[in-house]
């Protein structure tokens, strides 16, 4: 399979400061989730990927397009969602659609069609006709991702799509770009701060940090536990029971939720073992299911590396 | 769910080229701007000189033809009063050959109502020895040229002050930047579709009445060979729109990429245009008094070379003298000082507008 994204050593300097620090990445069809703090270079990266700012060094190609030379070829297969509010003052809901559209290249009367009939997608009733000044947050997230799919691109790269939306306008929301992924077959770069999301929608999960790449993985790959790990949920967290598993050479951690993380040598003779420790603790085992990594502690463990590593590097500089 | 909803459906037609995408731009631009309704009054006022003008073709075909008695019972006796103060020979020639004399009554006509004037002065001249077809042409590029100059020229400096300054700012303010740069929208579409949405309303209350000044003129004509010797009017007139718009949509345009509040960009626009004129007039007045002449001073008195420098100053002045060599009115070593100014102007107006809008995409 062919990479949409395909980038090697790219680097964009800002006067002094590196925000883009000899980035390599493949970005392959799905939905890939960009995750990292805030001035780690995701906006450079996607600026940088759009053609609209200069890259220092580096080469590469997206949607099989030259990144420096075929910007307009680029910007014509992609459509972008960004996280600023974006509108014209005077204009009403359908008509920054519309206007999107007609920019895109679409014919004036089909782009008005077409405009309708993506806001219906996007469920966006009456209040189109509206001037998109008297919007709320909802609203306006809601004009911007119609604007970003109106033309129909390949590739979708959204900003912060979800950032402002109540959960169950962000449920709708993650579920349209579901729905766009696997109907229409189209392939989305997410970028977000809220792990959730990436967890629900991601097939692939990239981290950047410090203008470099630090991760970029599967998410069943991320979520997959090397050693064999169980979650299990129990009527009462009973001590007995604990001390019992853990004289069997089991490591047990209690999470948030109540439930015990253990972690033994092989699966099967994990789960035996657990069995007969409740049987003998009298515990009612309510749930067991394998364990996953939560995106959230590796997330926070590759930034802190990350961030060790760059003092490192200033420290010896 | 309306019953309408079809879901998600994949666009298989073919997009137009991006050739024509910054007409988008300006389309949706003019749609946003002839919502306000200072600008629809201030079309309306635009299109009231044209009545004035439109008058003036009337009357200057009718003395052309010979037909006097179209003409108000004033003119006439002006008209006959210019006549007898003719030297004898010319006197005789007019009462002689009627139609070939038209031209000298039209002459005659001009010099007594625009006296202070230069320039008419010296199409009068010319008329008085040339024939009647150049008499006609002449007599309509001034026509033309004066309707640009005055009526449109003064509406130009509200009416692209009432459009052009929220242009780029309101985009910077709102950033609209990135809804049309992530599109396949480069710097130079941007600018020329920003740049035609003023250029289209100018087009509007400039170009257009003249055109339709030009088609009432030939329509009052005795036949259509009269197209024959004006034929190069229409292109003058497309000429004059661009001198005139051109540097005053830069410069406008310009103000309203260095600021987020399209108000500071207005208030500067009409600075620029008002203080620069006001020094010139400035100038001119001073030099009058100095010679002790009365106010109002005649007109000529804006010719001299120490006064004349001065009107670089002015970005209506310098239109005006470029204007006058596009409608053949001045020579272009009379109007090259005017002409380097505004290209000046340009340039300079659009290398910021250039560096202004890229600068967004720079954060």
């Amino acid at each position: 399979m062919q990479p949409l994204i395909s980038l090697r050593s790219l680097v964009k300097n800002y006067r002094n400061h590196r925000a883009l620090d000899g980035i390599d990445l493949e970005i392959m069809p799905g939905i890939t989730g960009l995750l990292g703090p805030n001035g780690a270079g995701k906006s450079s990266l996607i600026k940088a990927v759009l053609g609209l700012v200069r890259i220092t060094s580096g080469t590469g190609t997206v949607l099989g397009h030259r990144l420096t030379l075929d910007g307009k070829k680029i910007r014509n297969d992609i459509g972008y969602m960004p996280e600023d509010d974006c509108y014209i003052p005077g204009m009403s809901g359908v008509e920054v659609v519309h206007f999107a559209a007609s920019l895109s290249g679409l014919p004036n009367i089909e782009g008005l069609r077409r405009s309708h009939e993506i806001l219906d997608f996007c469920d966006m009733k009456q209040e189109r006709y509206r001037a998109i000044e008297t919007y709320s947050t909802g609203m306006r997230q809601k004009v911007k991702f119609a604007a970003a799919i109106v033309h129909d691109p390949k590739f979708l790269i959204l900003d912060e799509p979800t950032s402002g939306l109540d959960p169950e306008e962000r449920e709708a929301l993650l579920q349209r770009i579901g729905v766009l992924c696997e109907d229409a077959r189209k392939s989305v770069l997410l970028s977000t701060h809220i792990l959730p999301d990436v967890q629900s929608v991601c097939d692939q999960v990239v981290i950047l940090s410090n203008g470099q790449v630090r991760l970029n993985k599967p998410l069943t790959e991320l979520n997959t536990i090397q050693a064999p790990t169980v979650e299990i949920g129990v009527d009462r967290p009973d001590r007995d029971f604990i001390r019992r598993l853990e004289t069997q050479s089991l490591q047990v951690a209690v999470l948030k939720s109540g439930h015990l993380k253990v972690t033994g040598t092989s699966l099967e003779s994990l789960t035996e073992q657990l069995w007969q420790a409740a049987a003998v603790s009298k515990v009612m085992v309510l749930s067991l299911k394998p364990a996953m990594n939560s995106l959230e502690s590796i997330f926070m463990d590759t930034v802190a590396e990350s961030n060790k590593a760059a003092r490192e590097a200033v420290d010896a500089g | 769910m309306p019953v309408n909803h079809l879901g998600y459906r994949p666009w298989k037609e073919k997009l137009t080229g991006s050739l024509t995408r910054w007409w988008c731009i300006s389309s949706s631009g003019i749609s946003l701007a002839q919502k306000s309704a200072l600008v629809k009054r201030m079309l309306f006022a635009a299109w009231l000189p044209v009545l004035y003008w439109g008058v003036g073709f009337f009357f200057i075909g009718q003395a052309l033809e010979g037909k006097s008695e179209f003409l108000p019972a004033t003119l006439q006796e002006d008209v006959r009063q210019y006549i007898d103060q003719m030297p004898g020979k010319k006197r005789e020639k007019i009462r002689e050959a009627e139609k070939g004399a038209n031209r000298l009554v039209v002459a005659a006509l001009l010099k007594q109502h625009f006296k202070r004037i230069p320039q008419v002065g010296r199409l009068a001249d010319g008329l008085e020895s040339g024939d009647e077809s150049t008499a006609r042409n002449r007599i309509w590029c001034w026509l033309m040229m004066s309707f640009f100059r005055y009526p449109q020229g003064l509406m130009i400096l509200f009416l692209v002050g009432a459009i052009a300054p929220s242009l780029i700012s309101r985009d910077i303010r709102s950033r609209a930047f990135l809804l049309y740069f992530s599109r396949p929208i480069g710097k130079t579409e941007y600018l020329l579709g920003k740049f035609f949405i003023p250029a289209t309303f100018i087009a509007l209350v400039t170009t257009l009445p003249a055109i339709a000044l030009y088609v009432f003129g030939v329509l009052m004509s005795p036949d259509l060979t009269v197209i024959l010797s004006t034929w190069d009017v229409p292109l003058r007139i497309l000429l004059g729109t661009v001198v005139l718009v051109v540097p005053t949509v830069s410069v406008a345009l310009m103000f309203s990429s260095l600021t987020q509040e399209s108000r500071f960009a207005s208030f500067s626009w009409f600075a620029f245009f008002t203080l620069g004129h006001a020094a010139w007039l400035a100038v001119v007045f001073s030099h009058a008094l100095r010679q002790g002449g009365a106010i109002p001073f005649k007109v000529d008195i804006m010719e001299k070379a120490e006064v004349k420098r001065w009107g670089l100053l002015s970005l209506y002045n310098n239109i005006g003298e470029v204007q006058g060599w596009v409608f053949g009115f001045s020579t272009l070593s009379d109007a090259w000082a005017g002409l380097l100014v505004l290209v000046l102007i340009t340039v300079v107006s659009l290398a910021v507008i250039y560096r202004q809008i890229s600068s967004p995409m720079r954060v």
